[in-house]
């Protein structure tokens, strides 16, 4: 198995010491970062969302594997970012106004991660005017999340205001929460709906490319 | 409204509600609203459906009876109006470990005029916010927010750095303890006058949900111990499978013998017993894979169960939101009698499916209407036929009792409200459209 593979596997198996220990060793080998990133994180996150969508892992081993990755990710940054590897984009995510929950968009954020996007975290209740700052700031993707039927209208707010600030074309807006359809995602003008972490990440690609 | 419960009954709610348990047709399908903490309504559209159906002088308060959800009393004026069937009957104190005493007035942030517990500390923070005090007490760090704005409370996590060697159940289980004898005094008071009301009584007093995770953080407890971050638990169902066993074992002796005391003090009076409401559903599907379920949660429901149905006569009742599909064999399996609140909105929870496959033995108590899309932002007609058909589905044989799924929420169009009632009154009676 080479140094990737070892890695991959760790992450997939959510042991984090190990994939740890595998960016170390392979830095000191003299792996490219940006190597150990896409053949060792992101094709072990790509596998992890995969495990998901065909029901043979479930949210805890998600959550184990993702937090091996964050971790090892933690140790490449400043290789990758003195190599100059770019990252895939940046997505600014945040659950909206008035909602706290954040297992969900947690989720999705971490898949992002794994897929190689830089991550602005904006938490919980957060106010248009952050999402609006954060694409001021250079985000490529807005990504909004709700779980209750009382907040998810804030999505359309939210959108609105964007819009108002003259901001719409500078980032794609993506939505996802529990009371969240494609057809809702649409008539509010958002850009893209996903129905689970893994799928964001495909609607993320799909929107960055075009 | 042409007036719900106005209609002769000829059978007493409990007799209705036991009929329906038995998979027998009882006169008309039961029906709850209140009967518990996922059954209930928020206090905005309870004054606003009082207000509606003329109960009460504009700007009465309603009382918030469960302030984490902010779920309103269903008083019995409500009940009789809209002809419910069950009463609950809790533990004295709340969510936040203080009891619903010393009413005081508030008014939320819909505008909404309000009595709250007097422990519940209405004073916004800097931010506006509303925050919650374990047992009310102000000189510990908050355990729970409300927004600015917001209609609800959350837990505020409260996670001391995990030490791996130091790990101790103990620090998990400092929430489950023996029924004290106040409680237990409650409880027999409160079952004996749900009971007098000839009402079916839903009882949630044994503190037997495994791993829920509303109560992970320990939103009572003033300096919560162990694991309490909601990941961070979530990942110990995969890293640590031993520890979580063993708070398991700990919490379901705690929990058997509370429910023996409660057995002892009021015997059969109870209808129904809630047992769980951990939730093992999202939207799309279950949390955790069958085999998880099998091996570390499904032998504690099992037992739980196994006791229930060999020292009583209570029906076993398991809520759990979202896509569980994939689980209700084995959970049906381990012996729940009720099954709640059937999330027909999640992915593979087919309403048709679902009776054709459980319907013999479960009763599905809840999926009447759905409360991501039809109740809040449908039309009165699609609440009507919504209403209508789930009667038809679930409701043929007896094994229902009506129920939305999960509690009704706020900003609901009181019309809606107000449809969905008038239909549940006019599609309840058997023989079923």
């Amino acid at each position: 198995m080479t140094l990737q593979e070892e890695l991959r596997e760790a992450v997939v198996e959510g042991q984090a010491k190990v994939a740890v220990a595998k960016v170390a060793q392979g830095l000191v080998e003299g792996v490219p970062a940006g190597t150990l990133l896409r053949e060792g994180l992101i094709a072990a996150m790509a596998k992890v969302g995969g495990l998901y969508e065909q029901g043979e892992i479930y949210v805890p081993e998600m959550l184990v594997a993702a937090r091996a990755m964050t971790e090892a990710l933690a140790v490449l940054k400043p290789e990758l970012v003195s190599e100059g590897v770019p990252t895939a984009g940046t997505v600014a995510i945040g659950t909206v106004k008035g909602d706290l929950h954040d297992i969900g968009k947690n989720l999705v954020a971490m898949m992002l991660e794994g897929a190689g996007y830089q991550i602005v975290d904006l938490g919980v209740d957060v106010r248009a005017e952050q999402f609006i700052q954060a694409i001021r700031d250079g985000a490529d993707v807005a990504a909004m999340s709700a779980l209750l039927t009382t907040t998810m209208l804030n999505m359309q707010e939210n959108i609105a205001a964007i819009t108002e600030a003259g901001l719409r074309d500078k980032a794609r807006i993506i939505v996802g929460g529990a009371p969240i359809t494609a057809e809702y995602a649409e008539a509010i003008g958002a850009d893209g709906f996903a129905a689970d972490a893994s799928s964001a990440v495909r609607m993320v690609q799909q929107l960055l490319a075009t | 409204m042409s007036g719900p419960g106005t209609q002769q009954s000829t059978m007493a709610s409990r007799e209705r509600v036991e009929l329906a348990l038995a998979h027998t047709e009882p006169d008309r399908v039961p029906l709850d609203l209140g009967g518990s903490a996922v059954t209930g309504m928020h206090v905005d559209s309870v004054y606003r459906l009082r207000q509606a159906l003329g109960l009460d002088a504009p700007g009465t308060p309603v009382k918030v009876v469960e302030p984490y959800q902010m779920l309103g009393e269903i008083a019995p004026d409500l009940l009789d109006a809209l002809g419910v069937d069950v009463v609950g009957v809790g533990l004295p104190t709340n969510f936040f470990g203080f009891e619903n005493e010393d009413w005081k007035p508030w008014t939320t942030f819909d505008g909404t005029p309000v009595l709250v517990p007097g422990a519940f500390k209405t004073e916004p923070d800097a931010n506006g916010d509303i925050l919650m005090y374990p047992e009310g007490d102000t000189s510990v760090p908050p355990s729970a927010r409300m927004p600015n704005g917001g209609l609800y409370f959350d837990a505020i996590v409260r996670q001391d750095p995990l030490d791996e060697e130091r790990l101790d159940v103990e620090d998990n289980l400092e929430e489950f303890t023996p029924i004290s004898p106040a409680a237990l005094a409650h409880v027999t008071r409160e079952v004996e006058r749900a009971a007098a009301s000839g009402r079916a009584v839903l009882a949630n007093v044994g503190d037997t949900a495994f791993g829920d995770i509303a109560f992970v953080p320990g939103m009572k407890l003033k300096h919560p111990r162990g694991i309490r971050d909601i990941q961070e638990w979530y990942m110990s169902l995969n890293l640590r499978p031993g520890y979580v066993n063993e708070v398991f074992e700990r919490q379901c002796e705690i929990g058997l013998r509370n429910l023996e005391a409660v057995y002892d003090a009021v015997g059969d009076a109870i209808t129904v017993i809630f047992v769980t409401g951990t939730d093992f559903g999202t939207q799309q599907g279950p949390f955790i894979s069958p085999k998880l379920y099998r091996d570390l949660f499904k032998p504690f429901h099992v037992r739980v169960n196994d006791w229930i149905h060999t020292n009583t006569r209570w029906k076993s009742f398991i809520h759990s939101c979202g896509s569980i599909w994939r689980l209700l064999d084995d959970m049906v399996d381990a012996g729940f009698d009720v099954l709640n609140p059937v999330q027909t909105s999640a992915a593979d929870m087919d309403p048709v499916a679902l009776k054709a496959t459980y319907g013999d033995r479960v009763t599905f108590w809840g999926g009447g209407v759905d409360t991501q899309r039809v109740l809040p932002f449908g039309t009165p007609d699609e609440v009507r036929a919504m209403v209508k058909e789930r009667m038809r589905i679930f409701g043929s044989g007896g094994g229902f009792v009506f129920n939305t799924i999960h509690n009704l929420q706020a900003r609901i169009p009181v019309e809606n409200i107000l449809a969905l009632y008038d239909a549940v009154n006019e599609y309840r009676s058997y023989p079923l459209d």
